[in-house]
């Protein structure tokens, strides 16, 4: 979605006003910060899978919060990229695993912060679980319903916290809008949703061979090219529903409080066919909620223009949050809409955005450096945060297995349907 | 050594005892305020100590060079120092090495809190658990470590004594010799 500067000014202006008279969510800290504090010092962490999406929450980890004794991964290269950022952030390194079990018995550890392949979630978590750990799991929550179930059964069986890597639940700006827009009654009715994630390029990544011997197929990929581009195949991904729209569809679901019922879906390969693609690089999904309320979610890898936003469409006003770090708010009617339609410059944002996981530059570009803007990594820093206090406190997880089981079930159907080509599918 | 040999077995025991457990109270102190091993119930690490608050609410007659080195550039410093000395202090105690260092030390501590906010109020104040006038327990630790410096109980137990028995036996032929 692009604005122009007015639009801009105008959108951020309306959506601070209408935050002002919402108590302020310190206060609410007031009344555990009398009984005095609990014993403990940083939460011992070990991480499992440090590629791209683990690397993040790596860096974005904060030493005063958790103490990283080890980190795991089957790939040597994200060990030593891993290595590198704890240098960079001045921390002690981390002794090395490729075995995720080894790890959990060769090291005292109190927790996992996990970001593998999206086929591995349920047994790693559920194991990890099973070990004692308390696990932040990177989304989406596992590769079908059964797994997910298993997940949520087995944080109740083993009282152990178990948190879906959803950052906006711990975003400032998406907080601000639940707490003093959306609960607040400031849009009305809400009937309709968008959710947009657009990107120009192929998903696919490029890798060198850890090292000439290294075999793959140990860990059950039939080459490195499905290791390093697992979200590509069905076997072991859902593909854009579950990299992409299960982070939007989550926010539909706790903005609207409900969860989708059904799912209208349409895609293919239609531009990235090359080394067996399975998985869609357009899709066009219709998510059915109760009592009428629609999200649509569209994700396309040959246009990059409207890059990523959830906007909500109300009767009294529209609510758009942009790239994770900006938030705009319209009044329906009244003198304050802007009336003139302009077409904005696309700014200085890579045409080319090949990873959900850093895009963050791009939406950088669009920073203006307005209150109601934040940088997006600090979301993830304050998620890992987050998980740890809810360890050593118990404070109460943002999104839990009940949250977002809604999400990842809708997601799921929703790449069946385009999988088998089937239109509607029952959540 | 003739004093020492003078007190009884519960005298002895009663003494060190009480030179372990102010150990112990200056030690936790210590460490606590160095690394800080707890947070707060709204969720955060607690942030790091600061004598700050201490030395701001101090009253008294040397209430304004306390308030004075509040606000200096050389806070930083005295929350380390301080920190530091309470570990030191409460080790030596504990162990009873460099015994009469450590009461020196301890008392000299104490006598900088009990300066700062002498009680002069008689009645209760916020955040204490009892209503002093004159006497804290603040005070009554400082006499104790008084006594514990003038019995010398590093030579009743612990790391002195045996490093004055080694002394002894390195000292004795050369005694003899002479």
């Amino acid at each position: 979605m692009n604005l122009t500067p007015e639009q801009q000014e105008l959108g951020r202006r309306n959506f601070l006003k209408a935050l002002a008279g919402t108590p302020a969510l310190a206060a609410l800290a007031v009344g555990a910060a009398v009984k005095g504090p609990v014993k403990g010092g940083p939460v011992r962490i070990g991480y499992i899978g440090v590629g791209g999406q683990g690397r993040v929450l790596l860096e974005q980890t904060d030493p005063a919060y958790a103490d990283v004794l080890a980190i795991c991964d089957i790939n040597p290269t994200s060990l030593a990229k891993a290595d590198a950022s704890l240098a960079k952030k001045g921390v002690h390194p981390a002794r090395h695993y490729a075995e995720w079990k080894e790890m959990l018995e060769k090291e005292n550890l109190e927790a996992v912060v996990m970001a593998p392949p999206l086929w591995l979630h349920a047994d790693m978590a559920t194991g990890c679980m099973e070990a004692g750990k308390h696990v932040l799991c990177e989304k989406m929550m596992a590769w079908d319903d059964a797994s997910c179930e298993r997940m949520r059964e087995t944080a109740r069986k083993t009282g152990k916290l178990l948190e879906i890597g959803y950052q906006r639940n711990y975003n400032p700006i998406y907080q601000a809008a639940h707490e003093g827009i959306v609960k607040a009654g400031q849009l009305g009715d809400v009937y309709h949703a968008r959710i947009v994630w657009h990107r120009n390029g192929t998903w696919r990544r490029k890798a060198e061979l850890p090292s000439p011997d290294y075999d793959p197929s140990r860990w059950g990929y039939p080459t490195f090219d499905h290791l390093i581009n697992w979200r590509l195949f069905w076997r072991y991904s859902r593909g854009l529903h579950a990299e992409l729209a299960s982070h939007q569809v989550n926010i539909v679901n706790w903005f609207f409080g409900a969860e989708p019922e059904t799912v209208i879906s349409s895609g293919g390969v239609y531009r990235f066919p090359e080394g067996g693609r399975e998985v869609p690089d357009h899709v066009y999904t219709i998510f059915e909620y109760p009592q009428g309320r629609t999200a649509v979610f569209t994700s396309i890898e040959s246009n990059a223009y409207d890059h990523f936003y959830e906007a909500f469409y109300g009767t009294k006003a529209t609510l758009i949050l942009r790239g994770e770090t900006e938030a705009y708010l319209f009044d329906e009617g009244g003198g304050e809409r802007p009336t003139t339609v302009d077409v904005a410059m696309k700014g200085s944002g890579p045409a080319l955005d090949a990873s959900e996981s850093r895009a963050a530059e791009a939406a950088g570009s669009f920073k203006a450096g307005a209150p109601e803007t934040i940088e997006r990594t600090s979301a993830y820093r304050l998620e890992v945060s987050g998980f740890c206090s809810s360890i050593r406190t118990g404070k109460p997880l943002l999104c839990g297995p009940d949250r977002a089981i809604g999400s990842a079930k809708a997601c799921i159907r929703a790449a069946e349907a385009v999988e088998k080509k089937t239109t509607r599918l029952t959540v | 050594m003739n004093g020492e040999a003078a007190l009884s077995r519960g005298q002895q025991v009663s003494l060190v005892l009480l030179r372990t457990l102010v150990g112990w109270h200056f030690l936790y102190e210590g460490y606590f305020k160095l690394w800080r091993p707890a947070w707060s119930r709204d969720g955060a690490p607690l942030a790091a100590w600061t004598s700050a608050g201490y030395l701001h609410a101090a009253n008294g007659p040397f209430a304004s060079l306390f308030h004075h080195l509040a606000d200096s550039s050389w806070l930083a410093r005295i929350d380390v120092a301080v920190a530091a000395a309470l570990v030191l202090v409460g080790l030596s105690l504990m162990l009873g090495l460099f015994t009469q260092a450590g009461c020196a030390g301890g008392l000299a501590l104490l006598t900088l809190f009990y300066l700062a906010q002498i009680p002069t109020a008689g009645v209760q104040q916020p955040g204490a658990e009892g209503a002093y006038l004159f006497v804290n327990k603040t005070l009554i630790e400082a006499s104790a470590v008084l006594a514990l410096f003038f019995f010398r109980t590093g030579r009743i137990a612990g790391l002195d004594r045996l490093r004055h028995e080694r002394q002894a036996r390195v000292g004795r032929p050369q005694e003899a010799a002479s």
